[in-house]
């Protein structure tokens, strides 16, 4: 009996522990996927959240600095756009008209503050249509075109 | 030809493990003691006839015969030889022949090994490994087969995708799966031994070698694949919390557990039930991994239609975890009346509360990893679980653990008396303590750090205490000098100081993963020609722009001219290269190591139009290089631990 109280007593310290940094974990790092028109529509909610917001860049939306590597665009999901602010590197897919997913919080000025911008695939690894299609328009494959 | 030649093979081997799994049963029921004998010419048959299928499709991958599906896919014309070979394993039906290639590879080991010295237990373990088999020989026969043709034959394949046309991609899967298949062997011998109802510690001590290689591979795979993303994918790390990285390290903790507290039930008849679990659940969870990576339920659950592959996997854990603790509960009767824990400050105690550490993460990590997946399908919500809650949970767990490290092997059996807590921990915990100040003194400040390094000191001077006084007793006893004395101690117990050395192994990649987390630093810029920018003690110029036509890809390479404080150390160039069949560029990144950091260079971006301008991302990530040393040390370890180094008068923990 006696015994028995201690190793109960043992695994309730155990487990309240677990779950208490679990519960710590999960709030800091969770992260809850939007529609900009979701966001619109909760958006006083949604302010202390971390957030990962996915659609479409808008067409015409897109400043960018390369030199101080910011950016600033609309994302759409066809019914509500909202803007977003990025510094940073983009990955090479990110581009007007394309799919793109952003990872940040709403800063006070209502506008998205994104520490992450992933670029859509509709298929990782699938081949490309004309099969040329990823190679940097400048250096025109094939020909030796060392230069410095 | 090739296809009909694997096909055929392939289901002769499916119907050979059908044979396997009904002859013992046969025998048990009382047909003729001949049906146990069928177990290993099964096993034999199937080994014979997957390693004809793996050999036929190898084949295939090498002459390019594009009639076979997975070969389109998988390699063009241009593939150098050794990645079409390493094609076998990179997509899924070519993975899970691996797979079964090596669990056939494993299990023709232990007949051959076993068959005379345990007669009696053997049979059982053949079937087990019959079971498993045959799952993946049917999977593989039915609804992923690599042996598919097509037609009309295409003129070119499509080729491999390019992040694993890398020299470590050809080692990390199949370290991995050695180590998951090698986990098998353990847990077929605990199943026949439940089966027997011989639950004594005969299963386990047969099986201690295997676990250890298998726990080996498990480490190896794991850190191959640490270092493959680090090296190739380009983003200046080494572990993503991804949860494909997730599933590979999960079976590890569980396995890590094992190997510890089976050494409390071969000293003190304990923890019965609790180490046929461990090795029932690190088992469960190499299926489970193949579920999470193979389904594509993870990147996204819709996936979930894509393919079958990952419901048969969910149907075949059901069946492994219900057998298996059924099993368990039927033999529940015999597993009662253990001794119990004497003391709180005791061996045993310090090894169960690394048990219990061990599984915990286990339990965080795993409920991380399909939180996602509950929360879609309960609540409706899409989310995603980050690093930071894997790190934040994890951490605290692991700190903990190499504080067990430095207890553990040092701590007395039974109850440990304060006598021998002195003797063992009164210096090096002096010594540690000194070491933090110190580091407090060094501006090391931030608690975690500061709390880790200090434990990592505490591990190692435990150790190298326990060894001096060793070598005291060595001197005094027979004269021996420093290294005649290591030599000594570690013949006479290779167990012991071959697991110690892996602790040292241990502690160099949590320094590496401590110091990395903890003071990294990074820095992104668009620079134009000659600019530079500083980032702690270097300051890196661009160069300029080289554009290469490659076998496979075009590339362009950025260069850049590298200096450490002042003093120039050479140009490093990162590239992005093009592939023709991929959407995006892939990135090389370049790094330069020194023992106490390492600077890493990532080509984010350039100009097309002028080649005038490139963006680049530099980190400075201290202390990384120690991980891939400590993984190194981890092998010698392990190696001492199993080797036959001649005379081994009683094995020990």
């Amino acid at each position: 009996m006696h015994r028995s109280r201690r190793l109960i007593i043992g695994g309730l310290i155990i487990l309240a522990a677990l779950a208490y940094i679990i519960y710590g974990g999960m709030r800091e790092a969770i992260v809850y996927f939007v529609t900009p028109s979701e966001l619109r529509a909760t958006e006083a909610t949604a302010n202390d959240k971390f957030l990962r917001m996915g659609g479409m860049v808008v067409n015409g939306s897109l400043q960018k600095d390369v030199k101080n590597l910011t950016y600033r665009f609309e994302l759409t999901d066809g019914t509500a756009s909202f803007p977003v602010f990025f510094r940073g590197v983009p990955p090479d897919l990110f581009t007007e008209g394309k799919g793109a997913v952003v990872e940040g919080r709403i800063g006070a000025d209502g506008v998205f503050q994104a520490t992450t911008i992933m670029a859509k695939h509709a298929e990782e690894y699938s081949p490309h249509a004309d099969g040329k299609d990823g190679y940097p328009k400048s250096f025109v494959p094939g020909k030796e075109s060392a230069q410095q | 030809m090739t296809a009909t030649l694997g096909q055929t093979s392939i289901v002769l081997a499916f119907l050979f493990a059908i044979w396997g799994v009904v002859s013992p049963i046969l025998a048990y029921r009382g047909h003729s003691e001949r049906y146990f004998a069928f177990t290993r010419i099964a096993i034999l048959a199937q080994f014979v006839l997957v390693t004809l299928a793996a050999a036929a499709l190898i084949y295939g991958l090498v002459t390019t015969d594009f009639s076979i599906r997975y070969v389109a896919f998988n390699t063009t014309r241009a593939t150098p030889i050794y990645y079409r070979v390493t094609g076998l394993w990179g997509a899924l039906e070519g993975s899970l022949l691996l797979w079964e290639w090596i669990l056939i590879i494993f299990s023709g080991l232990v007949a051959w090994i076993y068959w005379d010295r345990q007669r009696e237990t053997i049979p059982w373990v053949l079937m087990v490994f019959s079971i498993v088999s045959a799952f993946f020989l049917g999977v593989i026969a039915f609804i992923s087969n690599p042996f598919e043709t097509i037609s009309p034959v295409p003129l070119d394949g499509r080729g491999l995708n390019p992040l694993l046309e890398d020299a470590n991609m050809m080692t990390h899967p199949p370290l991995l799966y050695t180590g998951f298949v090698g986990l098998m062997v353990p847990y077929a011998f605990a199943i026949a031994a439940l089966i027997r109802g011989k639950l004594d510690e005969a299963w386990i001590v047969a099986t201690r070698r295997w676990t250890i290689i298998a726990w080996l591979f498990l480490t190896l795979g794991n850190l191959v694949g640490a270092w493959w993303s680090y090296h190739v994918l380009g983003w200046g790390g080494y572990w993503a919390w991804d949860p494909v990285e997730n599933a590979a390290f999960m079976p590890w903790l569980p396995a890590t557990a094992f190997l510890h507290s089976v050494q409390v039930q071969e000293r003190r008849r304990m923890l019965k039930v609790w180490n046929l679990s461990l090795i029932i659940i690190a088992f469960s969870l190499t299926i489970f991994g193949t579920f999470l990576t193979r389904s594509g339920i993870l990147s996204s659950i819709h996936a979930f239609s894509s393919g079958p592959v990952g419901g048969v996997f969910l149907v075949f854990l059901a069946v492994v975890l219900l057998g298996s603790f059924g099993l368990l509960a039927f033999r529940a009767e015999l597993l009662k009346g253990q001794p119990e824990v004497d003391s709180m400050v005791s061996r045993e105690s310090a090894f169960l509360l690394n048990n219990i550490v061990l599984v915990s993460a286990l339990f965080t990590i795993f409920l991380g990893t399909i939180f996602p997946l509950l929360s879609e399908a309960i609540a409706g919500t899409q989310v995603s679980v980050g690093a930071p809650y894997f790190n934040s949970v994890t951490v605290p767990l692991f700190l903990l653990l190499v504080f067990l490290m430095g207890v553990g092997p040092m701590i007395a059996w039974r109850r440990a008396s304060w006598d021998n807590l002195k003797r063992n921990f009164l210096w090096p915990s002096a010594g540690a303590l000194i070491f933090a100040i110190a580091l407090f003194f060094w501006k090391v400040r931030d608690f975690l750090p500061l709390l880790g390094f200090t434990l990592l000191a505490f591990v190692v001077l435990t150790i190298f205490y326990d060894t001096g006084l060793a070598l005291r007793a060595r001197r005094r006893i027979a004269g021996e000098g420093v290294f005649r004395g290591l030599v000594t101690l570690a013949r006479r117990n290779q167990r012991r100081y071959g697991g110690l050395v892996v602790h040292l192994g241990v502690v160099l990649i949590v320094l590496g993963i401590a110091g990395s987390m903890a003071y990294s630093v990074e820095r992104e810029a668009t620079m134009s020609l000659k600019e530079h920018l500083n980032i702690g003690r270097y300051l890196v110029q661009f160069e300029g722009l080289k554009g290469s036509q490659q076998p496979t890809h075009f590339r362009v390479e950025g260069s850049f001219r590298v200096f450490h404080r002042g003093e120039e150390w050479g140009v490093l160039s990162p590239a992005l290269k093009f592939f023709p069949n991929q959407q995006s560029p892939v990135g090389r990144a370049v790094h330069q190591s020194t023992i106490g950091e390492d600077l890493y260079l990532i080509l984010s971006g350039f100009s097309e139009l002028d080649k005038n301008q490139a963006t680049l991302k530099v980190l400075v990530r201290p202390l990384v290089v120690w991980i891939w040393v400590g993984g190194f040390v981890i092998v010698l370890g392990t190696l001492l631990a199993i080797l036959p180094l001649g005379k081994t008068p009683r094995e020990e923990a």
